[in-house]
């Protein structure tokens, strides 16, 4: 199995061997990757291939069969909480409390990671994250989908961390929205960020990652520089790997 | 199409080992109480039974006595519990199982079961009753939460209504199915209990106590249906199992436990009770206006003298063809009992007025409604208990007055020293007790029928409307 | 730490934005304040009778005095005059009731024989009894654990049910410290509330301020962390909010309701009592026996109890009071075993009760707070037991009038003895109560621990 090495020398995003059974099935199969500073790496596959199992063993939120991934050097199965110091993480639905406000949940988050922000900072994430302004010291009980799921990502961006962790993050987003949030994307890729991102998007792969993997019943069959290709070309690998 | 959704319904509650294990242990705390409530209720008749028997020989075997003075010894009367009552002790673990009847003297009902025990009775009974109203109601509850919340969750409650049911119809449906399923759970214990009734002899089985079984099974029938529609329409109404579950445990908390203590306190805050001490006062006190059995020298004794004088036409009490002393003893006697029955008959109507607001709470609580009915169908109600003591006092005042009439015939003025011989007392009839017929026991709970037939109905009307209304989208 | 308070913070949030919670602890306060409404007022409608008492006995004496205006013969007073003893209610007997409206706080007594006397009932509603008092000691015992379970039924799988576990536990912060807070912050709350309770209770009662105030609040403390510690435990089997809450409220039913029955039942035949019923019939065949008796009999039956009176004028003519009272405290003599049995064995059943009541928490709290009120079925046999003792005084006053035939003239009622009887708080009861309270809450804690640890946290 060769292993899938980044240009960069530093590593922030690792996995090593990683396998996950869940009774008795292969979820994972042996996944090797290295992600470092200020790359997107987008993963593709169909739902059940093992996007989301992958993303949940970087954050530690399940336990690898056997193999480790690590987080900034730091193993994640051993640090559980440490690790999420360097970690931020934008689910496919942003789920916040309802009761609360999103100024008031972003802060709540924020203050969990350990950034104190004033009203003035914490109106400012949102909106550079797009929610209309009016909206922030609204209840969140009232929010659509699409602004729950900017509250998400203000909570991330407000986090600063070094790896940032994506499962299906604009889904519910009107390609206005998505478009911005690729914009972001990029944004925090140069000042930096890793960022990981499992998605079904094959031309936003194309157009926001610095390289693509596609991965079939838990294994990661091919990784591609984004550069090299053409979207369609893209589509094409992706298709022939799902028809095998 | 509702068969098929009913059908649905009950295979797949049966298909749910939590549900199943949650009715085993209800079906077999069902089965407990039952032998439980049979096991004490023999025992307590055997002794009440054996109790009345020694009592009633020792009047009859008493030796010499002067009439007076057998009046004094009285008797007892031990109240017998009512053949149902097995399977609701209602009120007879609270109320006092035997009253002593002597002359001139109404004794308190003492001996309760409650005062023999520590504060472990005031947590409940484990009776057949309290197995049907509180625990069923929760069973219904557990299984009914989800009916429709469920369906919405997993979004099958769209792809059922494509098919073109309406909702009413499929409401109805689930309905028919969970009260299978109630009924299921119940069918064993209501077996057992009629076995326990009919096959081994237990009970003299007559057309009354065959009545007020069929009307207990009809009560507990109609209180599980409307616990099982307002279950079905509460789930209706939500969007979410957990928001559903919480409002019925909520309404079933209310219900069954804070409602009918605070209902009860309210009563005996509104209406104050005398205390016997205060009663008996004032008793003594308008009966010290009367004759005095004791004291025929008295007042208004001496206007008895003369009626009597001119009746027959004589002087002196030794003339006349009666013995003074037992007349004046029946005057003193009626008059006493007089005013004792409107004093008790007054602190009756106190405890009706306290009970009547968790009577009349029925009509917001449908397990007041059938508590109060169930006790009364069983016989271990508050006007069987008032009704025993009266007849209890009844007998009282006939014993003394007869006795009274002995002394008045058989015995000449101013005799204290003649006893008669037993077989005088062989010919009183012993105190014995029948429960009142089932169409009494309805009479006393008109207002808790009716409020169960305004839930019944209330239900079902309100129930179809609030169905029709619900949002699937 | 500053996770722990930044999430202390925003419980506080969530809680004042919802109003579920707030109706729910809005409810717990009501109920509060009207359970020490009630029980203070029962409490001062059982003092106002017992006053009433006095001027019912007061009027019983000027009854007497018009009815024997010059001396009296003792026998017509002992047979006519009555008196109380009276069972005043302590202080904290508002806040627990117990016993106290089951049985009589009062008992008249005559110079007659004590044992038809003493098992009078006063007038009581039997559909009250039934339904139970709804005093303070209710509020905490039923009620304030399912205000807990309804605070705490998904504290944890309301973030998994919301959604919000993942972004949570996305932050560098453990399961532990959320539940933790979380629950931290509902004790807070529960603690205020019922803290405000207890003394807004303890001050409406004016109860006396000694030992009993730690005892009571420590019992009440523990039982809420009792029933926390169950909300932990459910939250650490990590199931959803309708499992949780289902559960819950069996935990709840089966300790104060469904284990106490059965506990009732096994005691019950375990440990019966003896059918006073016996007593009273036996009792009455002595007494009424008396009067058939030879009086020369009955009466050296009489002085092997009271040699004291042995001396006396020999008992001439039909009727002779001295006779009459002696085969009526012959009566009491013939079943004094029976009696004693009788009160014995309720105190062995109460016994029993209490060993075995760390199978279900609101017993033993329940038991624990009666225990400090003085209104538990212990206090009343004391009370029984007093008033005994008063029917001893009452013969030791009469006998000399009697025996030494002195007429009873209208001074000698100030001379008649007093009854003053007030339970006195069972402290050995309740520190056993306690440490049975403090052990229960321990190992539910514990166990909830120890599943968290082996189930670990889940997201889904």
């Amino acid at each position: 199995m060769q292993i899938l090495k980044n240009n960069s020398s530093q590593v922030v995003i690792e996995a090593k061997n990683l396998r996950k059974e869940y009774q008795g099935k292969l979820a994972l199969k042996g996944l090797n990757l290295e992600i470092g500073p200020g790359e997107i790496f987008c993963l593709l596959g169909q739902n059940g291939a093992g996007k989301s199992t992958t993303i949940n063993l970087f954050l530690g939120f399940i336990k690898p069969t056997s193999g480790a991934a690590y987080i900034n050097g730091l193993e994640v199965a051993s640090n559980v909480t440490r690790i999420k110091e360097s970690l931020a993480y934008i689910p496919e639905n942003v789920m916040l409390y309802p009761n609360l406000t999103g100024i008031e949940n972003l802060s709540l988050f924020s203050s969990l990671a350990g950034f104190k922000y004033s009203d003035k900072e914490l109106r400012q994430y949102l909106e550079n994250a797009g929610l209309p302004a009016e909206a922030a010291p609204r209840r969140v009980s009232g929010y659509s989908k699409g602004m729950r799921q900017k509250v998400g990502i203000a909570i991330a961006v407000a986090k600063h961390a070094k790896v940032l962790l994506l499962d299906e993050p604009t889904s519910g987003l009107d390609p206005k929205a998505s478009n911005e949030f690729s914009e972001l994307l990029l944004n925090l890729s140069n000042t930096g960020t890793a960022i990981f991102m499992a998605t079904h998007d094959i031309f936003r792969s194309k157009a926001v990652g610095t390289r693509v993997g596609i991965m079939r019943e838990g294994e990661l069959v091919e990784v591609l520089p984004a550069s090299d290709l053409e979207a369609n070309e893209l589509e094409k690998v992706y298709l022939n790997h799902m028809h095998l | 199409m509702v068969r098929d959704i009913a059908k649905k319904e009950f295979l797949s509650t049966l298909r749910d080992s939590r549900f199943i294990a949650l009715s085993i242990l209800v079906l077999l705390l069902l089965l407990a109480a039952t032998l439980v409530g049979l096991y004490s209720y023999q025992k307590q008749q055997e002794e009440r039974e054996v109790a009345q028997q020694t009592v009633n020989d020792q009047f009859a075997n008493s030796t010499e006595r002067h009439p007076h003075r057998m009046a004094h010894y009285g008797s007892y009367a031990f109240r017998p519990r009512s053949p149902l009552s097995f399977l609701d002790f209602g009120l007879d673990s609270y109320t006092g199982s035997s009253v002593y009847m002597e002359a001139h003297r109404q004794n308190s009902a003492n001996f309760s079961q409650a005062q023999q025990s520590s504060s472990l009775i005031r947590f409940g009974e484990m009776t057949v009753a309290f197995v049907l109203q509180m625990l069923i109601p929760l069973l219904i509850i557990f299984l009914c939460f989800g009916a429709f919340t469920q369906e919405k969750e997993t979004g099958t409650l769209k792809l059922l209504l494509s098919q073109g049911i309406s909702m009413r119809k499929l409401a109805w449906a689930k309905i028919k199915g969970y009260s299978k399923i109630v009924a299921l759970v119940v069918a064993p214990a209501l077996i057992l209990v009629s076995v326990i009734l009919f096959a081994q002899g237990n009970f003299e089985v007559n057309g009354d106590i065959l009545l007020r079984f069929f009307l207990f099974i009809l009560t507990y029938l109609f209180y599980f249906f409307i616990f099982i529609v307002i279950s079905v329409v509460v789930s209706a109404l939500n969007e979410r199992s957990s928001t559903s579950l919480v409002t019925l445990l909520g309404t079933w908390i209310l219900c069954c436990i804070i409602i009918p203590k605070a209902s009860a306190n309210l009563g005996s805050n509104l209406y104050t009770t005398p205390t016997k001490a205060e009663m008996d006062a004032e008793v003594h006190q308008e009966v010290a206006k009367g004759i005095d059995g004791h004291n025929s020298k008295d007042e208004r004794a001496e206007t008895l003298k003369q009626e009597l004088f001119k009746q027959y036409g004589v002087n002196s009490l030794e003339e006349l063809p009666v013995n003074f002393d037992g007349i004046v003893m029946a005057a003193g006697e009626k008059h006493s009992s007089k005013v004792y029955e409107e004093h008790f008959d007054e602190l009756t109507e106190t405890f009706e007025n306290q009970n009547r607001i968790s009577e009349y709470a029925g009509f917001f609580n449908p397990y007041l409604a059938v508590r109060n009915l169930s006790m009364g169908i069983s016989g271990s109600d508050f006007n069987h208990y008032i009704h025993f003591l009266k007849e209890a006092e009844e007998y009282r005042y006939n014993q003394s007055q007869k006795l009274n009439y002995i002394q008045a015939t058989q015995l000449g003025y101013g005799d204290k020293e003649t006893r008669l011989s037993s077989d005088t007392w062989k010919e009183f009839q012993a105190f014995s007790y029948e429960t009142p017929p089932a169409r009494w026991a309805l009479q006393n709970h008109l207002v808790s029928i009716a409020a169960l037939f305004v839930w019944l109905i209330a239900v079902i009307v309100i129930g179809n409307k609030l169905i029709d209304k619900t949002k699937v989208a | 730490m500053n996770q722990f308070s930044t999430l202390l913070k925003y419980e506080w949030l969530n809680f004042k934005a919802d109003k579920g919670l707030l109706i729910l602890t809005s409810l717990a306060l009501l109920a509060g304040l009207y359970g020490i409404y009630y029980g203070t007022s029962e409490i001062e409608r059982q003092q106002e009778n017992i006053a009433q008492l006095e001027i019912i006995a007061q009027e019983n004496i000027e009854e007497m005095k018009d009815k024997y205006p010059g001396d009296a013969d003792a026998g017509d007073l002992g047979y006519y005059h009555y008196t109380f003893a009276i069972n005043e209610p302590d202080s904290w007997a508002g806040l627990s009731l117990g016993q106290r409206d089951l049985n009589p706080y009062y008992l008249k007594l005559r110079l007659l024989n004590l044992q038809s006397q003493i098992y009078d009932t006063d007038n009581i509603n039997p559909l009250k009894i039934l339904s139970g008092n709804f005093d303070l000691a209710f509020v905490f015992v039923y009620l304030f654990p399912l205000l807990i379970i309804g605070l705490c039924f998904n504290i944890l799988s309301i973030e998994k049910e919301q959604g919000t576990l993942p972004l949570l536990l996305s932050q560098p912060i453990g399961l532990p410290i959320i539940v933790g807070a979380k629950l931290v912050f509902r004790i807070i709350i529960v603690f205020t509330l019922a803290l405000f309770l207890s003394i807004v209770a303890m001050w409406w009662a004016q109860v006396v301020p000694d030992i009993r105030i730690v005892i009571w609040i420590a019992a009440i403390c523990m039982n809420c962390l009792f029933w926390f510690g169950v909300t932990f435990l459910v939250a650490a089997l990590q199931k959803n909010s309708a499992f949780n809450s289902v559960v819950l409220l069996g935990i709840w039913l089966g300790l104060t309701i469904i284990i106490p029955s059965l506990l009732n039942i096994y005691v019950a035949v375990k440990q019966p009592v003896p059918q006073a019923l016996d007593l009273t019939i036996k009792q009455r065949e002595e007494v009424h026996g008396g009067w058939d008796k030879p009086k020369k009999e009955t009466m050296e039956r009489f002085f092997i109890h009271h040699p004291e009176w042995q001396h006396t004028a020999p008992i001439e003519g039909r009727f002779d009071w001295r006779w009459y009272y002696a085969f009526q405290h012959l009566g009491d003599v013939a079943v004094e075993d029976l009696a004693i049995d009788y009160q014995e064995s309720l105190r062995k059943r109460h016994k029993l009760a209490n060993q075995l009541d760390f199978l279900s928490i609101p017993v033993n709290v329940q038991t624990t707070l009666n225990a400090i009120a003085a209104s538990d079925l212990p206090s009343h046999l004391n009370f029984i037991r007093s008033a005994t003792q008063h029917h001893d005084a009452i013969r030791a006053f009469y006998y000399p009038f009697l025996f030494n035939q002195i007429p009873f003239t209208h001074a000698e009622y100030q001379d008649e003895p007093e009854h003053s009887f007030m339970s006195t708080p069972d402290f050995t009861t309740a520190n056993k109560g306690l440490v049975k309270l403090f052990i229960s809450t321990l190992l539910v804690f514990i166990a909830g621990f120890l599943i968290f640890k082996l189930k670990g946290a889940s997201v889904k």
